[in-house]
């Protein structure tokens, strides 16, 4: 299991939700929000993208806020 | 880890991390610069954004497949990747200060650039001014139904003689 820690103040709920409504056909997502950050625990990854989905993701999301 | 002066970066772990001060870039600009450069690099973006945001930056192609080949390339690739990594920060930074110049621009063109577009608008939309003339252009003015347009002479000399007319033929 993976988890990314996205901070609250540059990041966005909303962006994050989308990113993980985008990329649930790949991995299982669980989102929970701690103190300043949105955790988010990303597990059974698909064999093709594991290496590259967490770091795609968080680009995502980042795409998402632009 | 190298820590460059001018840039003042650090590289750590196939990372670069570097930290933007958010008074001189704001986030929004933080926001675009970054977004250009998602196709090249991995970005994620951590910190404050009211004193300074860190931007940690990751090369892609240094996630390849496991296979044998991938490894050798990866292998070359971790021997350049402080270069390429360092060379597209200082890309970054360029970026920074284009997409800042961007919203000074567009800061200070606001009130002209909404003045033109109001005015497309409001061209491009028919007024109710416009829309009452092409009323009236499509109305048949000239024709007089109840025959307001008519004098007294012409309304009772025409009855006359249309009365007279039928007398006569009566009287044949």
């Amino acid at each position: 299991m993976q988890s990314i820690k996205f901070n609250k103040k540059i990041y966005t709920l909303e962006a994050v939700e989308k990113a993980i409504e985008e990329f649930k056909n790949l991995a299982d997502f669980s989102l929970k929000e701690a103190g300043n950050y949105i955790e988010v625990k990303i597990d059974k990854i698909d064999k093709g993208v594991k290496n590259i989905l967490p770091d795609e993701f968080a680009n995502y999301v980042l795409g998402l806020m632009s | 880890m190298t820590d460059n002066k001018s840039f003042r970066f650090k590289i750590k772990d196939n990372l670069l991390e570097f930290k933007i001060n958010t008074k001189i870039y704001s986030l929004s600009a933080v926001y675009q610069a970054a977004y250009l450069f998602l196709d090249k690099v991995y970005i994620f973006l951590d910190g404050d954004p009211k004193k300074e945001v860190v931007v940690i930056m990751k090369e892609k192609s240094s996630f390849a497949s496991a296979s044998a080949k991938a490894m050798a390339d990866k292998k070359a690739s971790e021997d350049k990747e402080p270069v390429d990594l360092e060379k597209i920060a200082g890309e970054f930074y360029n970026e920074l200060l284009n997409q800042l110049l961007r919203e000074k621009v567009s800061q200070t063109n606001a009130k002209i650039r909404e003045y033109i577009v109001s005015q497309a608008l409001y061209n491009a939309v028919p007024n109710e001014v416009d829309e009452l003339l092409k009323e009236v252009e499509e109305e048949d003015w000239q024709e007089d139904p109840l025959g307001i347009a008519k004098t007294w002479e012409e309304q009772n000399l025409e009855g006359k003689k249309s009365k007279k007319g039928k007398m006569s033929k009566k009287g044949k």
